[in-house]
């Protein structure tokens, strides 16, 4: 099962290795993972997914709250929570046409166009954007595709 | 306790050097004073050279004035004062600190930290780092110490704002002894040792939300109602069973225990880490649990009907098979100061987190208050035949000399009064078996790191922390190589340190495993062909005893001269080398498979079945 987990974490030496080397060092996966500063400059916040049976998550969770540089841990699966992920593609269009009206039924824009080549940005669910890409690929060849990893608003 | 203790619990005059001028390294120093050691552990080298100075420096000032100085003890390698610090906050409860250079002296400070960390022992390790301008620049003994024992301690501290040096020790200090106990690193560059600035004498990190945690913890009390379901499966149990864990010894549970224990006539097991959280003379003391634990120890954990896990974790060294693990109970309640650990192995049906000898004094007051006096003389008898039917034993008519005769003359001898401490290995469990300990912290082992070459160095810190006390060292030969090196710190410092080797000519419990599970193949852990003289390497180390024993009928006789020796001694026993741990629970068994050996009686015959890949260790 998925799990996304905010972390707000203080602005310490090595504090973010602390939280990716709990999850490394206990066999945990990270799905995405994203860090930004938050208002109060000394604490990130760190939005985290990951899959594992809900016990596994529950000792994520207790092991999370006993590094010293956490300040707050926000387990969101399930519950009233918003999530978004930014997707930035660089594409081609053979059908120039179909691909705008992809980005523009997904809710995205164009960010640049030169020549035969666009830059489009799109933002959703992670499995949205799964979806996103894969109509895009049907009428464009993809350069590159930068994915933000998700975000979560607690509800 | 001596006089910079005094200093250190009077802040309310101020400390007597706050608004003094020093130097970041004078700063180190004087905050690991305040904690009122009586030795601290390192080895020297570039990137710590300011702080050794202002050990120097400090001790000179400390005898000018006709005070106690702050002894550094230097072992042979990093590791060994590592272990060292760590032997002597085992034996005291104080947080051991030890003092290494960068790079490598660093890095050889790994392993015991991890040891540290997984045995939850207080530490506090400094480290030098090269100068804040060199960081990252592949300098010289350079290596990214945070990252490194970021992995392995509880926390680390990189410092790179010299105004915080003085604060930063003290709080590792705070961090390394509040909660759930274990090691912390600071990383301090070689400038901001050298930096000058004023000396506060107080003051600490914010450290975030930390210590609303700990806060929280100390005052989760354990509620009334909470007391009452405790009770109310507690007078359903007929067979009501303490599993006892090291974190009853960390805690300082150990008296709350006694008296819980007694209260209401409950049997109690222990982990290797709470050896000594129980008197093990007591007739409800069941020793041992677990793979190597008593047969007693474990038929008792098979046929209780309700355990009450304290300060334990369920590792897999116990329940190495979790759904096997006490398959009777039908209650089982746990406490402990780590939330973590609740419910991470095994299911419990009550659970509380929180200060151990708090909620075991709680328990003893609810059951006292409301008059609970459970009538268990049926389980007691249970247990005492449990203890009768399937006592230890071994081959007693052996030719050779046999390790567990060696360890019941020393028990005989030591009446349960000594410190040992133990390498890792057979020699270990034979220890951890055969010798009796009436308190806490008496028993000095590599529990889940299981690192070879522990025993050494952690009874020369135990021997420092305690002059006067019978220390001893049962080692192993392939685990007193690993440090063999300090034998040499122990004449040094002339410790009285009692170092014995049972010798198996090799690696003993690699060989019970490749006999049992790999069909005999004793690849690489036979050690007949090596040329190790102990006894010659003893002697050149300056043991003025350094004895071989090697017949049963000295036993008695070298053992009490061995022990009776007014200074540093070393013993060497030929021991059988095919003499094996028993009994023993095959990886990922259940208790009831156990193998008792051939000397114990067991309720079903043994099923000596090889584990599945992913178990093999």
């Amino acid at each position: 099962m998925r799990h996304i987990i905010g972390i707000l974490l203080q602005n310490e030496s090595g504090a973010l290795i602390r939280v990716a080397g709990l999850f490394s060092n206990r066999g945990y996966n990270i799905e995405s993972l994203s860090v930004a500063p938050t208002p109060d400059p000394t604490v990130s916040r760190i939005t985290l997914v990951t899959t594992g049976s809900d016990a596994t998550v529950q000792q994520i969770v207790s092991q999370l709250n006993k590094l010293v540089d956490v300040v707050g841990v926000q387990y969101m699966t399930g519950g009233a929570h918003i999530e978004r992920e930014l997707v930035l593609v660089r594409l081609q269009p053979r059908d120039r046409d179909r691909v705008l009206a992809v980005v523009q039924a997904a809710g995205g824009r164009v960010l640049t166009s030169h020549g035969d080549t666009l830059s489009v940005e799109v933002t959703g669910i992670e499995s949205s954007l799964d979806a996103v890409l894969q109509e895009l690929r049907e009428h464009a060849v993809l350069d590159a595709v930068v994915r933000s990893g998700t975000l979560g608003l607690p509800g | 306790m001596n006089d910079t203790a005094k200093i250190a619990v009077a802040p309310h005059r101020g400390h007597p050097l706050s608004g003094t001028t020093m130097t970041g390294s004078q700063m180190i120093v004087q905050v690991i004073a305040d904690e009122g050691l009586t030795a601290i552990f390192g080895y020297s080298g570039g990137a710590i050279l300011p702080t050794y100075d202002a050990v120097f420096l400090y001790n000179a000032e400390r005898a000018r004035q006709g005070l106690a100085q702050l002894p550094l003890i230097v072992p042979a390698n990093e590791q060994g004062a590592g272990f060292m610090a760590a032997g002597y906050s085992r034996s005291t409860g104080q947080v051991g600190v030890a003092l290494v250079t960068s790079g490598p002296g660093a890095t050889n400070m790994v392993t015991p930290v991890r040891d540290c960390m997984a045995d939850s022992v207080p530490l506090v390790v400094i480290c030098g780092q090269v100068p804040r301008s060199a960081i990252g620049s592949d300098a010289f003994q350079e290596a990214p110490v945070a990252a490194i024992m970021g992995s392995v301690a509880k926390h680390v501290f990189l410092v790179t704002d010299p105004t915080k040096i003085e604060a930063t020790i003290r709080t590792a200090f705070e961090l390394a002894r509040s909660g759930r106990p274990g090691p912390v690193v600071v990383d301090v560059p070689k400038d901001v040792q050298n930096w000058t600035g004023q000396f506060q004498g107080q003051g600490t990190l914010q450290l975030g939300i930390y210590r609303q945690r700990m806060q929280a913890l100390a005052d989760n009390r354990l509620a009334d109602d909470q007391a009452q379901l405790f009770f109310d499966a507690l007078k359903q149990a007929r067979k009501p069973l303490v599993y006892a864990g090291g974190g009853v010894i960390h805690a300082g549970a150990s008296t709350q225990l006694r008296e819980f224990l007694e209260t209401f006539g409950l049997p109690a097991v222990t982990t290797l880490m709470g050896i000594g959280a129980v008197n093990t003379y007591d007739p409800l003391a069941l020793h041992m649990l677990g793979m190597h634990g008593t047969a007693y120890a474990n038929y008792a954990v098979d046929d209780c009907d309700m355990l009450i896990a304290i300060g334990a974790r369920f590792d897999d060294r116990v329940a190495g098979n979790p759904g096997k693990f006490a398959p009777n109970a039908r209650f089982i309640a746990h406490i402990d100061i780590d939330p973590a650990e609740i419910n991470k192995v095994k299911t419990v049906q009550w659970s509380h987190v929180g200060e151990l000898p708090d909620a075991l004094r709680a328990l003893t007051a609810w059951g006292r208050r409301h008059h609970i006096k459970p009538d268990y003389s049926q389980w007691h008898a249970e247990v005492a035949q449990l203890k009768h039917t399937y006592a230890m034993n071994y081959d007693r008519n052996s030719e050779l000399v046999q390790p567990y005769y060696v360890l019941e003359e020393i028990n005989r001898i030591t009446a349960g009064e000594a410190i040992i401490s133990t390498g890792v290995g057979q020699h270990q469990m034979w220890a951890a078996q055969y010798c009796d300990f009436r308190e806490p912290r008496q028993w000095l082992t590599s529990g889940s790191m299981g690192t070879m070459g522990f025993g050494l160095p952690a009874a020369i810190g135990a021997q420092v922390a305690h002059p006067d006390r019978l220390v001893i060292d049962v080692d192993g030969d392939a685990s007193i190589r690993m440090n063999l090196g300090e034998l040499e710190t122990v004449t040094t410092y002339n410790l009285p340190v009692k170092v014995m080797v049972l010798n198996n000519i090799g690696d003993g419990m690699v060989r019970q495993w490749q006999k049992l599970f790999f069909d005999g193949r004793m690849a690489s852990s036979d050690k007949s062909l090596h040329k190790k003289d102990f006894i010659k390497a003893a002697q050149a180390d300056g043991f003025e005893y350094a004895v071989r024993l090697e017949r049963n009928a000295d036993v008695p006789r070298v053992v009490a001269e061995f022990l009776a020796f007014p200074g540093p001694a070393f013993l060497e026993v030929m021991i059988d080398p095919d003499a094996g741990v028993y009994p023993m629970v095959g990886p990922g068994q259940g208790y009831d498979g156990m193998i008792t050996g051939p000397c114990i009686p067991a309720r079903k015959a043994a099923a000596i079945e090889k584990p599945g890949a992913s178990e093999m260790f």
